[in-house]
């Protein structure tokens, strides 16, 4: 667990704003038209809790699209895609697909508890990954659908990437603590 | 050149004493100021068509409006409002809303968004509800090493219940962290969890004083919820969750 976090800690992310709490770093190459990016070290003391001071598309993309002032006749926009974003979440819980793989997680933890560590625990790791990314499939894979996956020129692409494959390491982490 | 025509699209509301505007916008389109009295619109001409909110767009927009917090106070539009010309900016945006707009400018003046997600382990979670609910570890018990396909409805039943209780402590959880941090915040905006594993998808309006303070409340929720908890922390942004227009004739 711990080892994960570390890595997280010290991914750098490409922000907007500069922040009165942090000292950032001027980077002029990374942002487009021309803006002064201020690149901020994640702030300090997040042994625990993932921060950033602007966050990637990845976490601000319900915000942007959701919320903020709307005079909804000059709205004009096109949403290829972004419904999947924005399906209630009720409906994603409320599932079959959803309760198969509860009843899965159940069982696979009590086996766990009843066989001994080693190979069995590393099998499990692999199925593990396996059912974790299909169930953040929906999600997520609209999001890469929408946002390109990687080798994006754009300065946070590759913080969103990281934290995606944060998020599907992160069972396992757990469980491969020492 | 007749500039007053073309379309602009809008990303938020200044004060009108805000720092020049630099840079560019969607499309690389240059930034400049629509103001009408005490207030300016930070606009750049829309591209034509419709806008796309691709990866591009939208970071591109919230880069703008980081921005305009980091220099002073803004309402941030939602992405997408495009209106046909200064002249409208100007008469159905700024005067129209005036009175609403001054209001709202004092009031997140010198406060700034902050995102927390709390996302369960699944493990870690799995393994508090069956010690909490002896009858999903009777049935999990019941079904164990018996062949999945014969026991399709069953396990269903015993997803069901696991995902009542997955709710339960969701909201167990987020009550927590609302009890704990609300005190710190001047506004709260408990979201819809995105996702099964969400415990908590809330935004505070905290003034920027209080920061370090609120930094240091969740830093001791995410030691509490060690290995349990992962908590993702954004912010301070533009205040997008704590602004809104009333409908308008």
């Amino acid at each position: 667990m711990r080892s994960f976090w570390r890595r997280q800690a010290t991914t750098v992310r490409a922000a907007t704003k500069t922040g009165s709490r942090s000292s950032p770093e001027k980077d002029q190459s990374k942002e487009e038209g021309g803006y002064i990016m201020a690149t901020s070290v994640q702030r300090p003391g997040s042994a625990y809790v993932q921060r950033s001071s602007s966050g990637g598309l990845y976490e601000v993309i319900d915000v942007i699209l959701d919320k903020g002032l709307v005079i909804d006749i000059f709205l004009r926009v096109s949403l290829v895609g972004i419904e999947l974003l924005t399906v209630d979440a009720r409906i994603v819980i409320a599932s079959v697909d959803t309760y198969l793989r509860f009843a899965e997680a159940v069982n696979r933890l009590e086996l766990q508890g009843s066989e001994s560590e080693g190979l069995p625990q590393l099998m499990q790791d692999i199925t593990e990954d396996g059912s974790q990314s299909k169930a953040r499939g929906v999600l997520e894979g609209a999001k890469e659908s929408l946002f390109g996956s990687s080798d994006d020129d754009e300065g946070s692409s590759d913080d969103d990437e990281k934290s995606r494959e944060g998020s599907r390491s992160r069972a396992g982490a757990g469980r491969r603590s020492k | 050149m007749t500039t007053q025509a073309k379309p602009k699209y809008v990303y938020g509301v200044t004060p009108r004493t805000a720092s020049a505007l630099r840079g560019t916008g969607i499309r690389r389109r240059r930034l400049h100021a629509i103001e009408d009295g005490q207030l300016a619109a930070i606009v750049s001409d829309a591209p034509e068509g419709d806008i796309q909110a691709g990866r591009e767009e939208l970071l591109t927009h919230a880069r703008v409006l980081g921005r305009a917090r980091a220099q002073g106070v803004v309402l941030p539009m939602r992405f997408g409002v495009v209106m046909p010309d200064e002249d409208a900016v100007r008469r159905e945006l700024l005067e129209e809303y005036r009175d609403e707009l001054l209001l709202q400018l004092r009031e997140v003046d010198g406060k700034g968004e902050l995102r927390l997600r709390a996302v369960y382990d699944e493990d870690a979670l799995m393994k508090e509800i069956v010690e909490a609910h002896s009858d999903i570890a009777a049935l999990s018990a019941a079904l164990r090493g018996r062949p999945a396909d014969a026991l399709y409805y069953e396990r269903i039943e015993l997803g069901q219940k696991v995902a009542r209780a997955v709710e339960q402590a969701a909201i167990v959880d987020l009550s927590a962290i609302v009890d704990a941090l609300e005190p710190l915040a001047v506004a709260v905006q408990v979201g819809e969890p995105d996702h099964e594993h969400v415990a908590a998808n809330v935004s505070f309006l905290v003034e920027d004083a209080q920061i370090p303070a609120f930094d240091q409340a969740v830093d001791a929720l995410g030691r509490q919820n060690a290995g349990r908890l992962t908590f993702k922390y954004t912010g301070p942004l533009p205040p997008y969750s704590f602004v809104e227009l009333p409908a308008h004739g």
